[in-house]
């Protein structure tokens, strides 16, 4: 068991380790190959003699062949060190740790709220389905669903923050409640689409329990209501889990268009600036930071599997 | 208060469609079980025997709506809500699937427990000691209260099954093909099982089953269901000494003897109807024998035709007493031939399934001669299908050769292509399923012109209708889809497909089990004729060793991947000389009661 | 086959005896909106731009409006027409969007069919192939790539297919690997059919109502990842009639014109949702083809 464990992991963390070897090189690639330069960038329109532009390209080191580059790049990434920012000459580990904050409270706040309202919402319509009040919740589900983060967050913003003052229009506010009160919008415009999607896996998954034999079987022996729920509940675990590990990653990638919506000083918006800057260093570690985010929750969604279902522990102990 | 524990007086289900447009499944269903009383309903499959059973618990599948008196233990349910305080304590229901019917992922203790009342539930110590007593009722130790139910196989649930259904000792047990899906030799503890526990408790009994034999021998009495319709109700012996419903002699007659081979099975053409198709008449008027004007004039009503025996047969005073028909007995099958005549010899096949603890096949050897009809029996589990499948090339084989008309080979990867294109005319293969073996949205036709084109046959309209009418249908069945065919018409396609290339051998995989039992007898006559016209060597798959005795010459007997026995026919199943093949033959349903005892 | 409206079965029963519905098909007039929404977007989109071919003509003086007679629903603070804006905007999200689900299906049939069909060695890679993209954050990639290319709408479009498609393989693979097992397409290679006939003509049929179901469902996502990086000014030129862009260039004008906001993001969220409700019943009815007589 413990060592089918272990095999399970070792296998995730190189399968992690070669998406970023590829994530990574890819991103080189496209720096090297795309029109326009790093000291065009840097410079803008100024004028510059040609040391300036030397000066720049060797403390770059964009005369060194593509490979090279990339190999000092992540030789220094594997001993802790991501580079500095071009943009502002901060250290790359920096720019991102005072961000990276602010994103996670976003992300973690959205995946509550599509969790709450989702899950809920699901398990009414399978209860009551085919009549107006399941028809109702499928079709705000399918409208959740199609609604883009940023629409709907510049809908909530015109209308609650804007029109109403109930909310704060921008900014991340002073710590505290009053942070995540500043939060509330953009995480209700991130959980709209995970909510939706929560509410057509649950509601799939339990009108398909509450058919089964063994939910019949539970109602002929005497079981109430409730326990028969809970019986088909329990077994959409598997299900319900895949669609939260799809909210979650998809309100960590949201999170980049909502901070912009709402000038959020977080990740998302960092990533946007840095590449129309074309500052690689920034650009890459967001890039990374991102896909070990997403790495871990599928990690964390495949040890859920084995948690609420004993089948795929079974099966796997049996190998 | 009446003293019955049920009665039931013109029960109707339907099914209310949109804007008014209702189907009617089952109507005029009476029924009345007094305490301790047993009773069987027996139909073929849309004969509404299941949903009969259902609405006594008024737990009908969704939209299905019940309608007339029905009471149980004194509480009239006129609202499906009245029916859930009878449930598990006045009145049980176990069903047939035991693969399905308790909760994946839950343990059986637990699951046990969950019908239990609440002190008990709470109590660590009693919940232990009683789940340990339920399960020792029905035959197992109390360590499988730890157990996950897919650790447990198929009897073993079902025996789960029964202790769950009984935890709140009802009154009724209402058993719904209770091992239609299990082995037959499980088949048989589990029929006997249920029977002791009705015995010892004095529970009334109501068992749903497709097979007479063993509604005979688990109950008193018997109700005959057909197309919605009640159509015999009767003591047991009666009915099986003197069906009084055309009906239910043509039924008893299909079932092949596993005793005797017969010329041929007497059955009744064609299947069973829609209700709403026959409301207006005899509902059985289109396939009877002795049909007449009577028949179709009108519905017949139910006529007392002795202590507690009803028929709805409008002929039934004026044809007297029915005599079974058991058909006449068969010329013994034509001695096994030499081996130089082999169209098929397998020689030491094994196959072990990638990270299987045991081979599903172990060094079994095999031989077909031309025109010779071979039956492969065994249970689940024995290798008999992954055995065919080798023949024909859908699995690969781990070990030994196959030789095929005249080339050996160790599995048909080997091939080259012409050659595989060339042995795939030789054998061919029918499934068991009807339903899943056919092109859902292709037409009948296209399905069979596709495989004729395929053999380099001609293949236009007159050389599909050709081949549908080699297996009984009519070239008008070229135009439909599988959805609008029965399960035996499916079938008969499923045939005439594999018979496009002319096939010197026929694999059949259980390819009458899926069917009812009057459409099995036509298959198998068909079958009979079509060995017998075109020539054929068949490699006859099946669990029934009915089966086997009408359909086969010789025989081999699977378990656990290993041949145990092997002979012709009779020989095997008057004499048989392995104990497991003994098993096996007792397992087999027989009309008297000593069956089970 | 019609779709019948809600009626409850239980109400028509005398007695009303209370039994749970069966479970229907979506109420027909929710599958007509759909229908005409999809419709009329996807009219916009073909000819809009032909009928309105001054739509991003710039009125500076004008300035930012109210909705008035001339401009029912205002102008942008360029005195661009928003209704105007919004329909001749079609053209780049609904066709962009639509080229996406095309694509990305076209890849995942040509990488999906043959990895469920033929299994081995090419099924292998075109798995590990989809492993890797699936632990890609999508979005990410399609804004790095066009951030730092700066190629516009077309790199966009193409990126979005390419990083698409991995979805559709699994679909098609997983489809074909159901059918596969089925006797009846085990029945169609003892018949000697041809790889390529069984492929086509007997397991797609099948797999069809799960495939198309699967690229409608794309289309929304891909309306809204499009017009995600519109929003964050990649791929489209500034200034252009595209709804994501509308967005992003009319965010400050919350206050002046509200419809300038608030008709952009209305029209993607429509169109989405009506094209998923269109999706979700051709696959229905695709489905019950087998079930038809």
């Amino acid at each position: 068991m413990a060592t089918a464990w272990l095999r399970f992991l070792l296998g995730r963390l190189a399968g992690t380790a070669v998406v970023l070897l590829v994530l990574s090189f890819g991103i080189y690639c496209l720096v090297y190959l795309a029109p326009g330069s790093v000291e065009h960038t840097l410079l803008g329109n100024r004028p510059a003699t040609e040391e300036t532009r030397a000066a720049i390209r060797a403390q770059y080191h964009l005369d060194d062949p593509l490979l090279v580059q990339y190999w000092n790049w992540l030789a220094g990434a594997l001993h802790g060190d991501l580079g500095t920012s071009i943009r502002s000459g901060e250290p790359v580990d920096v720019a991102i740790s005072s961000r990276a904050t602010l994103t996670l409270q976003l992300s973690t706040l959205g995946t509550l709220f599509a969790l709450l309202l989702g899950i809920p919402a699901g398990i009414a319509a399978a209860l009551r389905r085919g009549r107006a009040a399941d028809q109702g919740i499928v079709v705000l589900s399918v409208a959740g669903l199609s609604a883009p983060p940023f629409a709907v967050g510049l809908l909530l913003l015109g209308l609650l923050a804007v029109k109403l003052g109930w909310f704060p229009v921008y900014g991340a506010g002073d710590g505290g409640l009053d942070r995540w009160w500043h939060l509330v919008l953009p995480a209700t415009a991130l959980a709209i689409g995970g909510a939706g999607l929560l509410v057509r896996f649950t509601r799939t998954s339990l009108v398909r329990e509450l058919d089964q034999d063994y939910v019949v079987f539970a109602r002929a022996r005497g079981l109430g209501g409730v326990r028969v729920l809970r019986y088909a509940l329990r077994n959409c675990a598997v299900p319900i889990l895949t669609a939260t590990g799809l909210v979650l990653t998809s309100i960590l990638v949201g999170s980049v268009l909502v901070e912009v919506v709402f000038a959020l000083p977080g990740l998302g918006s960092l990533l946007v600036d840095s590449v129309t800057f074309k500052d690689v260093p920034v650009v890459q570690g967001v890039a990374l930071l991102l896909t070990i985010l997403i790495a871990l929750v599928n990690l964390a969604v495949d040890a859920a599997y084995a948690a609420a279902d004993p089948r795929v522990s079974l099966v796997r102990r049996k190998r | 208060m009446s003293a019955l524990c049920v009665d039931v007086r013109g029960l109707r289900v339907r099914m209310p469609g949109a804007d008014g447009a209702d189907r009617v499944l089952v109507s005029g269903v009476d029924l009345a079980l007094a305490p301790g009383e047993s009773l069987a309903i027996v139909g073929e499959s849309g004969s509404g025997k299941s949903l009969t059973a259902r609405s006594l618990l008024a737990l009908l599948p969704a939209g299905l709506v019940a309608e007339g008196h029905v009471e149980v233990a004194g509480t009239l349910i006129s609202d499906p809500r009245l029916a859930r305080p009878l449930h598990g304590r006045r009145i049980a229901l176990l069903m047939q699937d035991p693969f399905t019917m308790l909760n994946p992922l839950r343990r059986v203790g637990a699951q046990l427990a969950d019908g239990m009342p609440r002190a008990v539930r709470r109590d660590r110590r009693r919940r232990r000691e009683e789940v340990a007593r339920r399960l020792e009722e029905v035959g197992l130790s109390p360590e499988v209260a730890d157990r996950y139910p897919i650790q447990l196989s198929g009897g073993m649930r079902q025996r789960v099954g029964i202790a769950a259904a009984l935890v709140s000792d009802p009154e009724v047990l209402v058993a719904d093909e209770p091992t239609t899906a299990l082995d037959v030799t499980t088949q048989r503890e589990i029929l006997r099982l249920v029977r002791r526990i009705q015995h010892d408790r004095g529970m009334s009994f109501v068992m749903i089953t497709h097979d007479l034999r063993v509604a005979f021998s688990m109950c008193e009495r018997v109700m005959v269901m057909y197309a919605g319709r009640m159509l015999e109700v009767g003591p047991t012996a009666q009915i099986q000494a003197e069906p009084r419903h055309p009906y239910t002699a043509a039924l008893l007659d299909a079932e092949p003897p596993v005793d005797e081979r017969l010329a041929s099975l007497p059955a009744p053409p064609g299947s069973v109807p829609a209700h709403d198709e026959v409301a207006d008449r005899c509902p059985f008027a289109d396939r009877c024998a002795h049909v007449t004007t009577v028949c179709t004039a009108g519905p017949p009503p139910l006529l007392e035709v002795g202590a507690g025996h009803v028929s709805a047969c409008a002929r039934i005073r004026e044809l007297g007493p029915l005599r079974r028909d058991r058909g006449e007995a068969a010329a013994p099958p034509a001695p096994v031939s030499a081996g130089d005549r082999a169209l098929l010899r397998v020689t030491g096949l094994g196959k072990s399934f990638h990270g299987a603890a045991a081979p599903a096949l172990d060094a079994v050897d095999l031989l077909v001669a031309r025109g010779e009809t071979v039956g492969l029996v065994g249970e689940s589990g024995s290798g008999k299908t992954t055995l065919a499948r080798c023949v024909v090339g859908l699995e690969t084989p781990t070990a030994g050769t196959i030789e095929l008309s005249g080339r050996t080979f160790s599995s048909w990867d080997d091939l080259d292509g012409g050659e595989a294109r060339r042995l795939r005319g030789v054998v061919q293969m029918v499934f068991q399923d009807p339903y899943s073996s056919l092109h859902p949205v292709r037409s009948v036709g296209a399905t069979l012109a596709d495989s004729l084109a395929a053999f380099g046959r001609p293949h236009g309209a007159s050389d599909v209708a050709a081949l549908l009418e080699l297996v009984g249908l009519t070239p008008a069945h070229a135009r439909r889809r599988p959805a609008a065919l029965s399960g035996g018409e499916r079938q008969r396609v499923a045939i005439a497909r594999a018979l496009a290339p002319e096939p010197e051998l026929l694999v059949c995989d259980e390819s009458v089990s899926a069917l009812d039992v009057s459409v099995q007898a036509q298959v198998l006559d068909l079958l009979a004729r079509l060995v017998r016209e075109l020539d054929m060597a068949l490699l006859f798959v099946t669990h029934d060793l009915a089966v086997v005795r009408q359909a086969t010459q010789r025989v081999y007997v699977l378990r656990g991947g290993r041949c145990v026995e092997a002979g012709s026919t009779s020989q095997v199943l008057d004499a048989p000389t392995h104990p497991y093949t003994q098993e096996l033959l007792d397992a087999v349903p027989r009309e008297d009661r000593n069956w089970l005892s | 086959m019609s779709t019948p409206l809600p009626t409850d079965p239980s109400a028509a029963v005398p007695g009303g005896r209370r039994r749970r519905a069966r479970p229907r098909r979506w109420p027909g007039t929710v599958v007509a909106v759909g229908l005409v929404v999809s419709g009329l977007a996807l009219l916009a989109a073909l000819v809009g731009p032909l009928f309105l071919p001054d739509a991003t003509q710039q009125d500076v003086l004008l300035g930012v409006s109210q909705p008035s007679a001339a401009h029912p629903l205002g102008t942008d603070d360029l005195g661009r027409d928003v209704l105007q804006m919004v329909a001749v905007g079609a053209r780049s999200s609904v066709l962009g969007a639509l080229l996406i689900a095309a694509g990305s299906l076209l890849l995942g049939h040509l990488i999906g069919l043959p990895a469920g069909y033929r299994g081995g060695w090419v099924d292998q890679v075109a798995m590990r192939w989809t492993d890797l993209m699936f632990s890609l954050p999508a979005l990410l990639v399609a804004i790095v790539v066009t951030g730092v290319v700066g190629g516009g709408y077309l790199l966009a479009v193409l990126t979005l297919v390419v990083l698409f498609s991995p979805g559709d393989t699994r679909v098609v693979r997983a489809a074909v690997l159901e059918q596969r097992q089925r006797p009846y397409v085990e029945a169609a290679r003892l018949s000697n059919l041809r790889d390529r006939t069984i492929a086509l003509r007997y397991v797609w049929p099948n797999i069809a109502p799960v495939v198309t179901g699967n690229a409608f469902l794309n289309f929304g996502f891909a309306l809204v990842a499009l017009s995600s990086l519109s929003f964050l000014g990649l791929g489209i030129a500034p200034g252009s009639a595209d709804w994501g862009r509308m967005l992003a260039d009319n965010r400050s004008l919350l206050l002046s014109n509200t419809w300038a906001v608030v008709t952009p993001g209305l029209a993607i969220i429509l169109t989405a949702a009506a094209v998923n409700v269109v999706g979700d019943w051709l696959h229905r009815r695709l489905d019950e083809r087998g079930l038809r007589r």
